[in-house]
C-alpha cells in the first residue's frame, strides 16, 4: 500500500515541477525538496521497526552494544547528506554536492574513531 | 504531512507567474519584482517547516 503512495507522490510532483519549471525555476527546486521530504517522511515509521529489530539482534548475540548504536547513528548521517546531496545535484550544484559529502565522511571518520582504535586492540590482543 | 502542499506550492507558483506577467505588462517592474520574492519567502517558511519536521524525526529515529 505504501508502494503506490510513494509512486503517485513522485509522479505528481515530477508533473508540477515540470509545470512550474517553465514558469518559475524556484519553484521547481522547492517542489522537489518537498516531495523528497513527504516520500523520507512516509517511510521512516518503517524504520523504527528496523531498527528495533537490529538492536534486539545485537543484544541477542551479545555485540558491543556501543558500537551497533554508533553505526544506526552513522546510517542516519548518510541518510541525511545523500538526501542533501541528490537535492543539489539536481538543481546543478555539484560543487556543493560534493562538499556536503566531504563533509559527511569526515563527520562519519571521526564517529567512528572508537570503532577503529578497539578493533586495532583486539588485533594487537591476537597477535603472538 | 500530505500532498496538498505539492499543490499549494504549484498553486503559489503559477499565482506568482501570472502577477509577475501582469505587473511587467503594466509597467510596474519593481513590484513584480517584489510580488515574486514574496510569494519565494512564503514557500520557503513552509518548506522549512517541512524540512524541520523531517530533520526531527531523522534525529529522535537514529538518536543522532
Amino acid at each position: 500500500m505504501e508502494i503506490i503512495k510513494i509512486v503517485g507522490i513522485g509522479l505528481i510532483s515530477l508533473i508540477i515541477i515540470i509545470m512550474l519549471k517553465q514558469y518559475k525555476p524556484e519553484f521547481a527546486i522547492y517542489a522537489s525538496i518537498l516531495a523528497g521530504v513527504l516520500i523520507l517522511v512516509l517511510v521512516m515509521d518503517k524504520l523504527t521497526g528496523i531498527i528495533d529489530l537490529i538492536n534486539s539482534i545485537a543484544s541477542k548475540a551479545s555485540v558491543n552494544t556501543k558500537f551497533v548504536a554508533l553505526l544506526i547513528k552513522i546510517t542516519g548521517i548518510a541518510f541525511l547528506s545523500e538526501f542533501a546531496v541528490s537535492i543539489c545535484k539536481d538543481s546543478g550544484e555539484s560543487a556543493i554536492a560534493s562538499k556536503i559529502e566531504l563533509g559527511s565522511k569526515i563527520v562519519i571518520i571521526s564517529m567512528s574513531v572508537p570503532i577503529i582504535s578497539s578493533l586495532l586492540e583486539l588485533i594487537l590482543k591476537i597477535l603472538p | 504531512m500530505n500532498i496538498d502542499l505539492l499543490f499549494k506550492i504549484a498553486a503559489i507558483g503559477i499565482l506568482v507567474a501570472v502577477l509577475h506577467q501582469v505587473l511587467v505588462r503594466a509597467g510596474r517592474e519593481d513590484q513584480a519584482m517584489m510580488t515574486t520574492l514574496a510569494g519565494l519567502v512564503i514557500v520557503l517558511t513552509m518548506v522549512i517547516k517541512e524540512i524541520s519536521t523531517l530533520f526531527n524525526t531523522v534525529r529522535t529515529l537514529f538518536n543522532l
